[in-house]
């Protein structure tokens, strides 16, 4: 099975929140609790020694989502031709009524508006922008060029095999789609 | 360059972002039945500005249900927000009438306009007001940049003219060739995104360069990019900078060579930093004293920079924006000069703009008819800017506030105010209010109840720049490259009445019974200046051709020794103790030493904030939940005030208190302010040289208890 997946240069990334807006408008995704892709800030050390250190956190389409296998509904399904993660709001039994996925899930990739009957949602890889010939957004909106994303294997070639970095682990049994240059 | 969709009916407009940060990010507006859907990236060329998350937001703020849209007339206090909508025609009229009433009554020095001066634009920017006023018998117009005055001064007094590269002094290009970037108060993560300096600082990196930051803040530069960060208490670069110079005199670091051949003045320099000037030698352990940078660490660093060439001393606006902020920037091209990692090269020729001016009819501002030059004038500047008639932007409060009797050069009566929000951001908000209340009319031309809205007799509606056309030049400034002048193309309709700044003073050109002023659309006018440009390029591209290599680029300084004065000719002349002739080190008002600590013992610096540009884009939905603004302070210093993380505090001085959660003042019925504007806080006093002083202040802060 084909497996797309992500690559992130962690020292390149500024925290600029680029990538943030550029989802939101792209998907119009509204302004509150969801965002299918977040930055997460790591600050360590005490004045003056001190460290930070960026790293923007979307969905990492699992080899193995535990999210799909959760899903009473098979609402969330794994693509064979690409191996993108995707879900169907309509089939979705929402967060209130199930949530299964957001228990799952050990990189909070399921996002819920507020709300009793909201439905789950997360980064689709911008399914539509392939389709179209273009990388997804996130990726082509970063100024610092930080960001990959493509077959998996062709990533590994081209950039390396490091899967963990500041403020990642790596879960074996999901098999999470990313690959990294740590800080 | 407007697309269709091959598959759809989405059209893409291609136009050039103008939001004030010195970015001009190319954007790929995507419009669906003449309303945008959203907004795309460019990224075809490597390294081209990229749009930052505030151009990626620009949808929200176009369709923000906070726009203005309709002209509005205030009914209540100045301030209290209270307005009622009415036609363009009762506005104009009102303007217009305020105008001709004021000319009659006081003069044309009495009508102030301040404008916004950073974006390229060229339609719907100054000139087509300062046109428009000129060929209203004059006004008054304020001198100064804001963002870099003080950069501008020591580029004045220094080399007689401008680096073409206005950040850092180094092209993107030159930071990968280096082998040592001194990042000084320079923090283009947060502050130029809508360029490719981050992504160069982080192949320099990559490839090698070692990065120190030297910054009172760990930044998020500090935190990507260096290798080291040199914490500094603010206002005291220039001493640090002395006593690197210190080091590599007495340890005889510098470059002959490049002192002999391209500078002058370097003894008397030397005499000054080796203490024969004043009896005070100019050492790391002097320095350590002021600005908390330990002795060896100012030794190292001065070593390093002399030695691992080629070096960036990669300088900023920020620490210019201080009291005597003119003598960092002197000091910076001092040190690169004595180095020989001054970059001659970029004092070359700009790149032509050839011939693209808008079609205003150009008249000489009568009120600078007769005016002598200000006593700070600079050769390289325009006999315009230069003029005693002007204000200095920092001035400006204290001058409507004072008029003549404050020794001004007029009694201002209105003010028109546009592409700015002045309260907001020119420091000292109460004194500025103060002022606002005194002047008989105010203008303001916007697009948001901005703070200086609020103000405002009449509101005149703006669109934004999607919704109207506009031409930018060629640049090689703002570390933007365009060989060429690129179109802003139109995506949408004006949302609302609002039009455009160009339709506004074509409007009211005709209220004031001005001629010649172009009355064609704003497409019409593109049209034609394009057309024009791409003439004279070629006719000059042919002339070129013919007559190859034959333009020098060898930089001619406009100096009084033509080189590059490290002892000054031109402040010289200014004759004033605090323009010295070499660059020194000058205490600033409100320094840790000022009696005043005692009360307010905090420095406070405003630094930029990634989700607004200035105070544009506050208002955001997708931006305001990105980020708390909240006070950064010293672990050292919070803990001494029982605070932690979350803390709500109170930040307070003479001119008044704020509680820091926003950007926007919203002051409440005692006057403090809710908004979070730290220009409550901060002064509007002008620095000698005209810096804009705004990060010299000193502050207390305390905990408010719920």
């Amino acid at each position: 099975m084909m497996q797309y997946g992500m690559y992130i240069d962690q020292n390149r990334c500024t925290g600029c929140f680029a990538c943030v807006v550029a989802c939101k408008d792209w998907h119009d995704v509204p302004a509150g609790p969801v965002s299918w892709i977040r930055i997460k800030t790591i600050e360590k050390g005490t004045y003056p020694n001190l460290f930070a250190a960026f790293l923007p956190t979307a969905c990492y389409h699992c080899k193995t989502p535990a999210c799909v296998s959760a899903c009473p509904v098979e609402a969330v399904t794994k693509r064979d031709e690409d191996g993108i993660v995707t879900v169907d709001q309509d089939a979705c039994l929402g967060k209130t009524e199930c949530g299964e996925c957001l228990e799952a899930c050990s990189y909070d990739a399921p996002q819920f508006e507020t709300g009793d009957d909201a439905k789950m949602q997360k980064c689709d890889f911008c399914i539509d922008r392939w389709a179209e010939g273009k990388k997804p957004v996130c990726v082509m909106s970063c100024p610092m060029q930080a960001l990959d994303a493509g077959p998996l294997d062709e990533l590994k070639k081209k950039w390396g095999s490091v899967r963990e970095t500041e403020g990642f682990t790596y879960d074996e049994t999901l098999a999470p789609s990313i690959l990294y240059k740590p800080k | 360059m407007t697309e269709e969709h091959a598959d759809s009916k989405d059209k893409i407009v291609h136009t050039v972002c103008n939001s004030h940060c010195g970015g001009t990010c190319d954007f790929n507006v995507h419009v669906r039945e003449g309303k945008i859907i959203r907004i795309e990236s460019v990224p075809e060329e490597d390294g081209r500005p990229s749009m930052c998350l505030r151009g990626h937001a620009y949808r929200q703020r176009v369709y923000s249900p906070d726009r203005l849209l309709h002209p509005l007339k205030r009914t209540g206090p100045r301030g209290s927000g209270e307005f009622a909508r009415i036609s363009w025609d009762e506005a104009l009229d009102t303007v217009a009438g305020e105008m001709k009433r004021i000319k009659a009554a006081y003069g044309n020095a009495a009508l102030l306009h301040f404008c916004s001066m950073c974006d390229p634009h060229l339609l719907n920017h100054v000139l087509a007001f300062h046109s428009l006023l000129c060929n209203f018998g004059g006004y008054t117009a304020p001198w100064g940049y804001i963002s870099c005055e003080a950069y501008a001064f020591s580029e004045g007094v220094t080399f007689g003219k401008s680096s073409k590269i206005r950040y850092s002094g180094h092209t993107p290009e030159e930071y990968l060739e280096s082998r040592l970037i001194i990042m000084w108060g320079w923090n283009p993560a947060t502050t130029e995104m809508g360029s490719n300096i981050s992504l160069s600082l982080a192949r320099a990196k990559e490839k090698g360069t070692r990065i120190i930051a030297v910054d009172p803040r760990y930044t998020d530069s500090a935190a990507v990019f260096s290798d080291k960060w040199i914490p500094i208490r603010p206002g005291t670069d220039a001493a640090v900078m002395l006593a690197m110079a210190y080091v590599i005199i007495k340890e005889n670091l510098q470059d002959h060579d490049f002192i002999d051949r391209y500078t002058a003045g370097f003894d008397k320099y030397k005499d000054y930093v080796l203490g024969v000037e004043d009896g005070v030698e100019k050492t790391p352990q002097w320095a350590e004293a002021i600005s908390g940078v330990e002795a060896a660490t100012i030794a190292d660093l001065a070593r390093e920079y002399a030695r691992e060439k080629p070096a960036i001393l990669g300088t900023s606006f920020g620490p210019g924006r201080t009291a005597f902020g003119e003598e960092y920037h002197r000091m910076a091209e001092a040190l690169k000069a004595i180095t020989g990692n001054l970059k001659r090269e970029n004092y070359a020729p700009k790149v032509k703009n050839f011939g693209l001016l808008p079609p205003f009819p150009f008249l000489p501002n009568q009120v600078e008819e007769g005016a002598p030059p200000r006593w700070n004038a600079l050769p390289s500047r325009g006999p315009s800017v230069n003029s005693s008639a002007r204000v200095n932007v920092s001035s400006l409060t204290d001058a409507i506030l004072k008029g003549k009797a404050g020794g001004y050069p007029a009694d201002y009566k209105f003010m028109w105010l546009s592409n700015n929000n002045y309260l907001n951001q020119l420091g000292n908000v109460n004194k500025a209010i103060e002022a606002f209340n005194k002047l008989e009319f105010i203008l303001v031309t916007e697009q948001f109840m901005t703070a200086t809205a609020r103000y405002a007799d009449i509101i005149l509606p703006v669109c934004t720049f999607l919704e109207r056309w506009d031409i930018m030049p060629a640049m090689d400034v703002f570390s933007t490259k365009r060989s060429d002048f690129t179109i802003l193309n139109k995506a949408i309709e004006p949302l609302g009445e609002s039009k455009s700044q160009l339709e506004i003073c074509q409007a009211l050109a005709l209220k004031l019974g001005i001629t010649g002023y172009p009355d064609q659309s704003d497409e019409e006018l593109v049209r034609s200046m394009a057309e024009m440009a791409s003439e004279a390029k070629k006719a000059t591209s042919e002339a070129a051709s013919k007559k190859e290599d034959s333009v020098s680029k060898e930089p001619q300084f406009r100096t009084q020794s033509g080189k590059i004065e490290l002892w000054s000719g031109i402040a010289e002349k200014m004759n004033h103790p605090q323009i010295p002739a070499v660059p020194k080190y000058i205490e600033t008002w409100e320094s840790l030493n000022d009696p005043l600590a005692e009360k307010y013992p905090l420095q406070l610096i405003t630094p930029h904030f990634k989700r607004r540009a200035h105070s544009q884009f506050d208002n955001l939905p997708w931006l305001r939940e990105l980020q708390v603004q909240a006070i950064s302070i010293n672990s050292r210093d919070a803990e001494a005030r029982g605070l932690k993380a979350g803390d709500m505090v109170r930040v307070f001085n003479d001119r008044g208190e704020v509680l820091p959660q926003g950007g926007w003042y919203s002051p409440d019925e005692n006057g403090i302010d809710y908004g979070g504007c730290a220009n409550v806080l901060t002064n509007n006093v002008i620095s000698p040289g005209g810096s804009f002083a705004s990060h010299t202040a000193l502050v207390q802060i305390e905990k408010v208890v719920e």
